[in-house]
This record gives structure tokens, C-alpha cells and sequence, in this order.
């Protein structure tokens, strides 16, 4: 049983070195959560700090000061993984190795048997439309494919909380559409998903929340109805990072 | 620790999938069959200079996986960030580690079970050729126990190799700092010995002698486990001394393995 909010961050600091005497600062005093069953988008200009909030929920990288929880654990702690699922920016599977030989392995460690893991396989192969390409190593896939086999990848578990780094980026129409279908079913089988974006049009056509990141902080979180077509997201959003 | 298997089968199909493994072991394989064919114009020793010349080989082959394939597959994988495909699961940063380092030495002993399958091919190949008077002192049991030793030199640097991508944000820095532990390993032998009885006239300072004792307990011995020469001329090294090499190298990969651990659980990523 999840939380009510199971992502949570509280007054996140984070700072990198960039040599011995200059550091940058990524995330300054970042606050907000994400509640069960919803889909929060995350929109902001580069550099933003979007990425690091996710590292850092994720347990890749560490804060500095404050505190993140994530199905009501601390990142990084092997037993949280096992409700998150993630899928990166540019999706980074092994390019020696096949699909199906990432799925296995994904439901290996998830614990499935190897009935149950083949039959998953084949359940995601085809929500992916992939079942062609399954037995191919993934330098042979186009990013598009890639993009939606790292999506399966991420979903094998069946997660709780799926995290998403611009998961429509480098797609055509058709596999946005896809993907598009899928976060929407997950989300309506009651379960979380925070995703960042700079498609406006998918982040305001999927979110319930929209949390807008600038300079290391949220700047504004808007609530789905209260975009309309005269304060469109574009608007509000050109708004508050030039300010 | 129950995902350190997975991710080093994972880690052992990507490894056997690069070309690095094939053309070494092609590579290998012509000149072990090159090596019967010259050590003919030798008029004695025959033998020997197969078996000195194929386990030659058989440690260059097995020391190509950790300067080449090991960095590919430990630092390309920080690098290029597939490192977040598998601790985005259920797997510890520790578990990533061991899963690496055992399926980096599955690897190693992989191709060097090929190499030495082609070293006993080469005898038989040689011993069918030339006379018997040649292949007489010839011991399976030396050259298995070399093979073993020089594995477990280069599972030594494989650990060294996990450290070094532990602490490097690049490649080509974990392969400077793994081409200077080999040379260190190979050679620090030679220099503590040269420190402790100087040539006459060479006189060696306190800070000198001290630092090369320091040295000498952080890098490895890895000119311990060269035992070509005595394979080679068919002679077995006492079971003592095998057992003591074989404890030395466990407990230096624990070691190096361990510190690599309490070093990559703490850095970002």
C-alpha cells in the first residue's frame, strides 16, 4: 500500500562542483509532491533542474539538504525500486543485447518465474508493438523503438510509480500516440506518474498537475482545469520563467 | 546479494556479444597454430617453445579483457548511463558491482579455457609433427596450474579495473590508471627487491625504501603468478605456494571489490 503522496520533496538543495572553487547549483529549496493516482507533469526552460529532481528521487545522485521520499522510503533503498518504474531521457539499454533478453532479465530480478516472465514478455511485446523486432539487438532500433522498448522495459514490473524523462521525445506521431495510450491506462488502474516534458501539448493534455520548474525551483504548480484556452500553458508558461 | 547473478549473466552476454571477444580468440587461435608450425625450425626444446609461446599468448588474450572489454563494459556503462537500466530496479549499487566484477571474470575464464584448449591442441599438434623425444617432459598439470595463476592475476586486475571505474567519470582515465597498476604489479617485485640490497655504490634514501614498502602493500604482486617458465619446462610449483597465491588473490579482490563498494555507494552517478 502506497502512501497518499507517494513522491515527496522537501526543501531539496543541490549543488555540483564544477571545479575546486566554482559549484553550480541545481535545485534551490525544491518543495512539492505528487499524489496517489495522478499524472504530474513537470515543464521548465533547460537547466531547470528537472532531470536532477529525478536523479535524485531515484537515488542516482544525492541532495544535499532536505529531504525526497518515494513510496514513502528514502531513494535508493532496493525495496522502493520494486514500486518505481523509470524510463530515461535517452533510454539506455544495452545495444549488444536483444529485447526479450532485457525483459527477461527485468523479470528475473523482479522475481518472476520463467512462465510468467515469457508470458509478460509477450503481453508488453505487443502493447509495444514490438513483437517483431524482439528478437533483434537494440542497435538495430530506431530511437523511436528504442524509446518504446525502453517503455516496456520500465513497465515489466507493473510499478506503481512510473517516472518519465521526456518519454515522447524523438517519437512520430503514431508511437506519441502509444505511449500517450499507455501512460493514460496505467494512470487509470490507479497508479502515479510523474513525467517531465517539453511538449506542452502532451504535458497539459495528460496531467492532472502541472508543477513548472525555474532556476532550480517550482515556480508555480497549476491544476489541469485552470488552463484554459485564453491562459493556455504556453502563456502561463513563457510567464513565469521570464520572470 | 540475490541479483549479483543476473546482472552478471547480463554482464557475460553483452561481453561475449563484442567483437573484442571473437577476434581475440580468432587472433589466438592462428597464432597458436602458427607457434607448432615455427617452433619446427628450433632443433631442440620444441615444446617448450609451443607451450612458452601459447601461454604467452594465453596471457595477453586474458589480459585483453580487462584493459579493453571490462572498461567497455564497467565505465561505458557510467558513461553512456546504461548503468541506470539496471539500478532503476530492485538492484543495490554493491549488488551492480559484484554482478559486474563476476561476470567481467566468466569472461576472462571463458577465453582463456579457449586459449587453453588450443595450448593442448597445439601439443597434440606439435607431438604429431615432430618426435616424442621432444614432448617428454611435457606436464598437463603445470600448464593448467599456470593457466589457473595467470587467471587469477588478471581477476586481480579485473577487481582493479572495478575500482578505478568506481571512482573515474571516464573511460580512458580508468584505463590509464589500470595500465599503471599492471605495470606497478609487474614490476614492484623487481624494485623492492633492487631497494632492500642495492648494487654497490647505489645508495638508496630512507624516503625512497619507505614509499616503495608502501607501494608494495597497496598494488598487487602480479609477477607472483607468472609461472609460464616453469610450465614450460613442465615443472610444477609446490601446492604451498599455489594455496598461498590463491589466498593472496581472493583476499585482494575482496579487498579491492570492498573498497570499490564503500567508494561507488557514495558518489553520484
Amino acid at each position: 500500500m502506497l502512501p497518499n503522496t507517494p513522491i515527496q520533496f522537501e526543501h531539496v538543495f543541490k549543488t555540483y562542483s564544477i571545479d575546486i572553487h566554482n559549484k553550480s547549483t541545481a535545485l534551490i529549496d525544491l518543495s512539492f509532491s505528487v499524489k496517489q493516482g495522478e499524472v504530474f507533469g513537470i515543464i521548465g526552460p533547460n537547466g531547470a533542474g528537472k532531470s536532477t529532481a529525478l536523479n535524485i528521487l531515484l537515488g542516482f545522485v544525492f541532495l544535499d539538504k532536505g529531504s525526497v521520499t518515494i513510496a514513502g522510503k528514502r531513494p535508493n533503498s532496493t525495496s522502493c525500486n520494486l514500486e518505481v518504474g523509470y524510463l530515461a531521457e535517452n533510454p539506455c539499454l544495452y545495444r549488444n543485447l536483444t529485447l526479450t533478453e532485457h525483459l527477461r532479465f527485468a523479470g528475473t530480478v523482479a522475481g518472476y518465474s520463467s512462465v510468467a516472465s515469457r508470458k509478460r514478455i509477450e503481453e508488453l511485446l505487443f502493447q509495444v508493438d514490438l513483437a517483431h523486432v524482439a528478437n533483434k539487438k537494440i542497435r538495430h532500433f530506431s530511437k523511436g523503438m528504442t524509446q518504446r522498448a525502453a517503455l516496456a522495459y520500465a513497465l515489466f514490473h507493473k510499478p506503481k510509480i512510473l517516472i518519465l524523462d521526456e518519454p515522447m521525445s524523438g517519437l512520430d506521431p503514431v508511437g506519441r500516440k502509444m505511449v500517450i495510450d499507455i501512460i493514460c491506462d496505467y494512470n487509470k488502474a490507479g497508479n502515479t506518474v510523474l513525467f517531465c516534458s517539453h511538449i506542452l501539448t502532451d504535458v497539459q493534455r495528460i496531467c492532472d498537475r502541472i508543477g513548472i520548474m525555474n532556476k532550480g525551483k517550482m515556480d508555480q504548480i497549476l491544476n489541469s482545469i485552470d488552463i484554459t484556452d485564453e491562459k493556455n500553458l504556453e502563456t502561463i508558461f513563457i510567464q513565469t520563467v521570464s520572470r | 546479494m540475490k541479483n549479483v547473478i543476473p546482472v552478471s549473466f547480463l554482464t557475460y552476454r553483452e561481453g561475449l556479444k563484442h567483437k573484442v571477444v571473437l577476434l581475440t580468440t580468432i587472433c589466438a587461435l592462428s597464432l597458436m597454430t602458427g607457434s607448432v608450425l615455427i617452433s619446427g625450425f628450433f632443433m631442440r626444446d620444441i615444446s617448450k617453445i609451443i607451450l612458452d609461446f601459447c601461454l604467452s599468448i594465453t596471457n595477453i588474450g586474458g589480459l585483453l579483457i580487462p584493459f579493453f572489454l571490462a572498461i567497455t563494459l564497467l565505465a561505458g556503462d557510467i558513461e553512456k548511463r546504461t548503468i541506470v537500466t539496471i539500478l532503476a530496479r530492485n538492484i543495490s549499487r554493491t549488488e551492480y558491482l559484484f554482478g559486474k566484477y563476476l561476470g567481467i571474470s566468466m569472461l576472462t575464464a571463458t577465453v582463456m579455457l579457449i586459449f587453453l584448449a588450443a595450448t593442448l591442441l597445439a601439443i597434440l599438434g606439435g607431438n604429431f609433427l615432430y618426435s616424442n623425444i621432444y614432448f617428454k617432459g611435457f606436464s598437463i598439470s603445470a600448464v593448467v596450474q599456470s593457466v589457473i595463476l595467470s587467471y587469477l592475476g588478471i581477476s586481480i586486475l579485473n577487481a582493479a579495473v572495478v575500482l578505478w571505474c568506481s571512482i573515474t567519470t571516464t573511460s580512458f582515465l580508468a584505463t590509464l590508471l589500470t595500465i599503471a597498476t599492471y605495470l606497478t604489479g609487474q614490476s614492484i617485485d623487481n624494485i623492492v627487491r633492487f631497494v632492500e640490497s642495492p648494487p654497490a655504490g647505489i645508495e638508496i634514501s630512507t624516503s625512497i625504501s619507505k614509499t616503495v614498502q608502501i607501494i608494495q602493500y597497496i598494488f598487487p604482486n602480479l609477477a607472483a603468478f607468472d609461472h609460464k617458465l616453469s610450465a614450460a619446462h613442465g615443472a610444477l610449483i609446490p601446492f604451498s605456494e599455489f594455496a598461498m597465491l590463491s589466498c593472496y588473490a581472493f583476499v585482494y579482490i575482496i579487498a579491492t571489490l570492498t573498497l570499490s563498494t564503500i567508494l561507488f555507494i557514495r558518489r553520484d552517478l
